[in-house]
């Protein structure tokens, strides 16, 4: 069905001339031609922004009209419907490629020659463009082997979900959150202790369907995933101890409960966990589960290593697809606009991500509604510790994780020590590069 | 579950359909005696163009895609790749050395062992106590029939939360009763028994159904009949008569029960992730050929994976077809 309708959407095949008009348009001359943008995102909860987005990017421009695929349920699922698009030669015109595949899908794209680099366009807006609209650390996201290919749309690095009243009551202050993860696991014990039932915090590693948590535990230490130009994991040793260490502490002092992340959501939207990490995605969903029943903050990423510790930045870029010139510079203008300041407002009120574009912090856009929202700012005071979401070379970063999470799940229930488990953690890693 | 319910038309139509036709020839044969020769070619070709739409679609939908699966189940196809060559027997060589699959199959073979009696024998065990119901009957009927009309994702979402370890009102009683609380969906010893049970309230109902229906076709006068022969008790009269007529429908509830358990995927889904103590064949093979992108590996796993479905459906028929008595 859906391909079906793609088909019916490619049908609408360019007129001569549309690149000529589109370009007579931006000066403002009257609309004649129609370029039809076929662009493919990923969670159909996100149609929340990408409708409303694209509405105002056809009012500014007549002459585009933004069509949307049925939207997949998971960037895994997307990252499927891509390949097969590929292979069939349907591939949108723009797609919404989650971070951590974005390297596998452009070397699979390049491989087929149906990869699209964005260099000259972003050149051709001028010298001063890319570093007045965007961070150099975001819009490397959108890069794969030092190339251009995308635009960083969606951004985060995990925070924590404070429940101040319980921080308080353990003699915490939600203003100071610990910044150190012991500091944080003695309060999440002090909070445990205040009742058996309430989970000190909640770190839900063993259960997360992607590596984002693991490589948060190994970034804030200034670890890497893998020895830069090696097939060797780069938490071998110290970083990778302690890590485990820290995770099985999680359990036996943090009070923290094993179970899966919607469970674990679930409680502390019903005031059961004093402190919950997640994404800054989900902060609009948490603030309205939560409503007046207690008091609900948020909190930076404890670091342990303060210099050249960071956090993995989750999140998609906006990638162009199409051959045809004249659909390449409407993707081009859509692309701009959803990663623009004007773009990233609509975007971050809605879901509490942190803006792509530097713009987007100042007082015209979304100063005042951070003002007001002071739990929604966190997650931009991290852009400074932002590192990239890796993957591992060999492209088998989901099934490394898979075996991964296997064995960190042993640590923190207890069946394995730190020690005895790090060898077959670095085992399971490197066996699945080759 | 749709499928068992158009088997269990098939099975059900097709003999009434077969003997129809062949009375149909007989007759019309009687009457044209002159013309038999052309006239069985002429029936022969309308025969055959009648079923020649259901073979094309036959062809199309299920020979032709199991012909390409087992193609692709001997290369190292990657979804998107350009180039991928021809591997023979090596995925599936690299299946039986795998430990996730093997894994995968222990705990799908487990999952069947502790879903199938107890969906079948409780499915029996409820329908004989609602075919006893009077005015009560179509109550019980629809409320053990519930959870085969609800969406079972849906559902999971539902068990999601009354296994919540704290949350949960399941662990509320355990833990009133002194039992503890238990983390049914997290602790690896306990995922599998937990999706079993899940599994088995949705099969239930299904089950008993088909045992209803069957239930009321035996007439009364069988019962009496026995009752005059001397099997006095309840228990006597339940295994003389009812279960030797139960047979049929018996087999059957056995085989879809079978079969719907082997192919458990979407409660470990929604529910597990397949998680380490939640692997199981359909998941193994939708993370291979979809989350992985191993195409060919994951055509090797579906051959095998159908082959012991078939292997399955077959050695029970056989070996329940002795046992069963056709009324």
């Amino acid at each position: 069905m859906k391909q079906l309708a793609s088909l019916a959407c490619r049908t609408l095949l360019p007129r001569l001339g549309a690149l000529l008009s589109a370009m007579t348009l931006l000066l403002g001359a009257p609309a004649h031609a129609e370029t039809t943008l076929d662009v493919m995102y990923c969670y159909p909860s996100f149609a929340r922004f990408h409708e409303p987005l694209a509405q105002e990017f056809m009012k500014l421009h007549p002459d585009i009209t933004v069509k949307f695929r049925a939207p997949l349920a998971s960037y895994d699922e997307g990252h499927q419907a891509m390949l097969r698009n590929a292979v069939t030669n349907q591939l949108p015109d723009v797609y919404y490629s989650g971070y951590h595949l974005l390297g596998e899908l452009i070397h699979k794209l390049e491989a087929r020659d149906q990869a699209v680099r964005i260099e000259s366009l972003l050149k051709g807006e001028g010298d001063a463009f890319a570093a007045a609209n965007f961070a150099p650390r975001l819009l490397a996201l959108g890069q794969v082997d030092s190339r251009q290919y995308g635009l960083p749309f969606n951004a985060s690095s995990p925070i924590m979900y404070v429940n101040a009243d319980l921080v308080q009551k353990a003699g915490g202050d939600p203003q100071n959150m610990p910044t150190t993860w012991d500091g944080l696991i003695k309060l999440a014990g002090r909070i445990h202790a205040l009742d058996k039932d309430i989970n000190g915090l909640s770190y839900n590693i063993d259960a997360w369907p992607d590596d984002w948590l693991f490589q948060s535990i190994i970034d804030q230490q200034g670890g890497r995933m893998v020895k830069p130009g090696t097939k060797k994991a780069g938490f071998d040793g110290p970083v990778g101890l302690a890590a485990l260490r820290t995770l099985r502490r999680l359990v036996t002092e943090g009070g923290m409960q094993m179970v899966d992340w919607d469970q674990s959501r679930q409680q502390f939207s019903a005031g059961k966990t004093g402190i919950f990490f997640s994404t800054p995605a989900q902060l609009r969903q948490v603030t309205d589960a939560v409503g007046s029943s207690f008091h609900f903050t948020t909190a930076r990423f404890p670091l342990d290593d303060k210099t050249n510790g960071g956090v993995p930045t989750g999140g998609n870029a906006v990638i162009l697809l199409a051959k045809d010139p004249a659909k390449q510079k409407a993707a081009w203008e859509f692309m701009k606009f959803v990663t623009s300041a004007r773009g990233q407002k609509v975007v971050v009120e809605m879901t509490g991500y942190l803006p792509t574009n530097k713009l987007a912090l100042g007082n015209d856009f979304l100063g005042p509604f951070y003002a007001v929202n002071p739990n929604f700012k966190t997650a931009t005071t991290q852009i400074d510790i932002a590192l990239p979401w890796s993957g591992y070379p060999g492209g088998q970063s989901v099934r490394i994780w898979r075996a991964q999470r296997d064995v960190i799940g042993t640590v923190m229930r207890g069946e394995k020590t730190p020690e005895g488990a790090l060898p077959e953690l670095i085992k399971v890693t490197e066996d699945l590069m080759e | 579950m749709n499928a068992t319910q158009n088997d269990a038309h098939c099975r059900q139509g097709a003999p009434s359909v077969a003997t129809a036709a062949k009375r149909a020839g007989t007759r019309d044969a009687k009457r044209t005696p002159g013309t038999r020769g052309g006239l069985r070619r002429r029936e022969h070709w309308t025969g055959f163009s009648l079923c020649l739409p259901a073979w094309v679609l036959l062809c199309a939908l299920y020979l032709a895609p199991i012909i390409v699966l087992a193609l692709l189940s001997v290369t190292d196809y990657e979804m998107g790749a350009v180039r991928w060559k021809v591997v023979g027997l090596d995925n599936y060589r690299r299946a039986f050395s795998d430990p996730v699959f093997r894994r995968s199959l222990a705990n799908t073979l487990l999952y069947m062992v502790l879903v199938v009696p107890l969906s079948v024998a409780g499915g029996l065990f409820i329908a004989l106590l609602v075919h006893a119901r009077g005015v009560s009957r179509a109550f019980y009927e629809v409320i053990y029939f519930l959870p085969v009309t609800a969406t079972l994702v849906a559902m999971a979402t539902v068990w999601q939360f009354l296994l919540h370890p704290t949350l949960g009102p399941f662990n509320h009683l355990l833990d009133l009763a002194g039992l503890g609380r238990h983390n049914f969906l997290n602790q690896p010893g306990l995922m599998l028994p937990t999706l079993a049970a899940i599994g088995i309230w949705q099969l239930l109902g299904f089950n008993m159904i088909l045992f209803l229906s069957r239930l009321s076709q035996i007439p009364q006068s069988l019962y009496d009949a026995a009752a005059i022969d001397g099997a006095s008790h309840a228990i006597d009269r339940f295994l003389c008569v009812t279960v030797p007529l139960l047979g049929p429908t018996l087999l059957f509830v056995i085989v879809t029960s079978s079969i719907t358990a082997f192919k458990i995927f979407d409660t470990v889904a929604v529910l597990t992730q397949g998680r380490h103590g939640s692997e199981v064949l359909l998941y193994d093979i939708y993370l291979e050929g979809f989350t992985y992108s191993r195409t060919g590996y994951a055509a090797a796993l579906t051959v095998i994976f159908l082959a012991l479905i078939l292997l399955l459906s077959v050695w029970q028929t056989r070996q329940l077809d002795k046992k069963v008595h056709y009324a």
